[in-house]
Formats: C-alpha cells, structure tokens, sequence
C-alpha cells in the first residue's frame, strides 16, 4: 500500500493580507492637505478700545457731563525701570520702604533683575477682592509705563492684571485695560 | 523505504512572492494624522506675522480678526505692507501724532467709509497692531494714539500665544 502524505503537514498556515492600498492613498491625499493647512504659530490679539474721538475738544466735553456719583476706583499700574506701582485714587499702594515700589522687581538666579509678574497679581487680585461691588468700576485698570519700558513687558503686564490662576481656577482680575500716555 | 519529502510542498514554503511591510508606516501617518487634525483651524492664517520682528508671547487666548494691518517694525512702520515713515524718527517727534502715518489711515478709512457708502460694508474702524517685543513704550503710544485719531479706535495687539 503507498504511502499517504501527513494531512496535517500539508495544512499550511494561510497569511491573509489586508489591502491596504486604499488606506495608503487617503493617507498621500489627507497629510499634504492638512500639513498646507496647518497652523504652528498661533497668534491671538489684545483687544484696546477707545472711545471714539469725534467728541470735540475734551475739555469741553468733560466739563459738559454730569458729575460722577459713583465712587471710583481709578487703580492704575505705573511701569518703571524698578518695578510696579500700584495706585488709585485713594492711594498708591506702599512698598516695603518709602518711595519703594509697590512691587519691586525680583532677582534671578544670574543676579539680573525681572519683574515680578506674580506678585503683581496676587496684590492685585488682593484689591479685587476688597474693590468688588464697592466700586463701579472694578473691571477697569490704566496702564502707565516709562517711555523705554519694551512691548513685551506692556503685554505681560496685561496679562497679569487680566487674570489669575488661583487654586487652578482662573479668576478675572482687571480685563478692561487702558493705556495712557501718562510719564513722559 | 525511506520517506521522500513532497515537491510541491516545499515549493509552498519558498514562494517567490515579495511582499512590502507597510504596516509601521501606516502607524506613522496614523500619528501624524490625528496630530494634523488637532492643530486644523478652519479659519486658515489671517494674519501673516511680518518677517523682520519678533511679536510679544502672551497668555490671551482670543483668535485674531481681519482689519487693516500696521506693522511697527525695527525699521518701518508699514500699513497695509505699505512702508510709510521710518520708525527711528518717532524718536524726534514732538506730541503723540505721526504725521504721515495719521495720511495714510485718514485715506484708508475714507475708502472704507465710502465702501459702506456704496455696499454697505460696515466700516469697523479696527485695526491690528504688529510691534516688536523691543518697542518702547513712547514709540508704541504714538502708533496707537495715531491710530486713535486716525478714525480707528479698535486696536488689536497681535501677540504669540503661549498654550497653556
């Protein structure tokens, strides 16, 4: 009698291949499409407005309005070359020692000076606080700086008076910033 | 008699087929996929940073918005990529406003308003602001109070946004 082959030997494994010939071309058509439209940059702006100026001369028109019956705060942020200042009608903020700013600049690790962003906004989240529902206008602050002050610490000052993250919860601070001419 | 191993089936193991392993760069463009995905804004690039300056970095997460350009460059400052005054002058300037940049956004909004005159589109009067991070505070305070009697009060500082 012949001999007969193992069935089992002969029972080969068959590797089944997805197509994926279709996946590929949606892959070539998609990642150039999306790379093209990409944005690795992202910009966001700072909303400033002012009020329009079409009101003739201001003296005039400052005298002709009513006088204010509410109480204003007023509180402003002076920039310097030393640090922060922060003031308001009533006051301006003391520092440390008399005629110190009220938030000096810190050191770094080189020894070069930085201002202290965060400390600025705890103070000022600290007269939010108090200036709630006791001012009419607690959401507002003016901005002042020295003329060499760089744009980039304007714009950090900004944020740091705009809000702040308190116990991981952002809190609003002073989100109607104004900028004016003010030392010069 | 000794066993004589089949032909065919040895052929089966040795097949002359090739096949390419696309598996692993599937995975790869899988990735790169969703990661392009997550950074699609649909609303494209509406404004081009300009190239010889570097913007401020700030925490504001407000998408930017289409008005007319003025660019504060080391060198120029351009409306429109149109350069209209050197910027190291606005240093010998007395008072706060720039002449020949006030020329050129006086003759801007009056296009526009005579825009809104004949179509009807709403004359905004914003515009965005693109400073170096190493402008003084007098220069930027002159180009905004420029714009601000120029007919355009709603001033957009455009400034990188750091992701939180």
């Amino acid at each position: 009698m012949a001999y007969r082959p193992s069935r089992r030997a002969s029972l080969s494994f068959e590797w089944i291949h997805t197509n994926i010939t279709p996946m590929m071309n949606l892959m070539v058509v998609l990642i150039p499409l999306l790379l093209t439209s990409a944005e690795f940059v992202r910009l966001g702006v700072i909303e400033l407005n002012l009020p329009p100026a079409a009101m003739g001369p201001e003296g005039e028109v400052l005298n002709s309005l009513p006088q204010e019956e509410t109480r204003k705060l007023d509180l402003s942020i002076t920039i310097t070359d030393r640090g922060f200042f922060i003031s308001s009608s009533l006051a301006v903020l003391g520092g440390e020692r008399e005629g110190e700013p009220s938030v000096p600049k810190i050191k770094r690790n080189d020894n070069t000076l930085e201002y202290d962003f965060q400390t600025l906004s705890q103070k000022l989240y600290e007269i939010k606080k108090k200036a709630t529902d006791r001012f009419s206008d607690s959401e507002n602050i003016i901005l002042m700086a020295e003329p060499e002050i760089d744009y980039q610490t304007i714009v950090s000052t900004m944020d740091a008076a705009r809000s702040i993250q308190v116990n991981g919860k952002e809190e609003l601070l002073f989100p109607n910033v104004s900028l004016s001419a003010g030392i010069f | 008699m000794a066993f004589v191993p089949s032909h065919r089936k040895r052929h089966k193991t040795d097949s002359g087929e090739v096949r390419l392993q696309l598996t692993s760069m599937m995975d790869m463009f899988t990735i790169l996929l969703v990661f392009l995905l997550k950074t699609y804004s649909t609303h494209g690039q509406l404004i081009n940073p300009s190239q010889d300056l570097t913007l401020p970095s700030s925490v504001v997460q407000h998408p930017p918005e289409l008005g007319l350009d003025v660019v504060v460059s080391t060198d120029w400052i351009l409306v429109n990529g149109k350069p209209v005054e050197r910027t190291s002058t606005l240093a010998s300037l007395d008072g706060y406003i720039i002449p020949n940049l006030q020329d050129e956004l006086l003759r801007y909004a009056k296009e526009s308003e005579k825009m809104e005159d004949l179509y009807g589109v709403k004359f905004s009067g914003k515009v965005t602001i693109q400073g170096d991070k190493h402008l003084p505070y007098r220069f930027l305070i002159k180009v905004m109070a420029t714009c601000g009697q120029s007919n355009y009060p709603n001033m957009r500082l455009i400034v990188y946004t750091n992701e939180g």
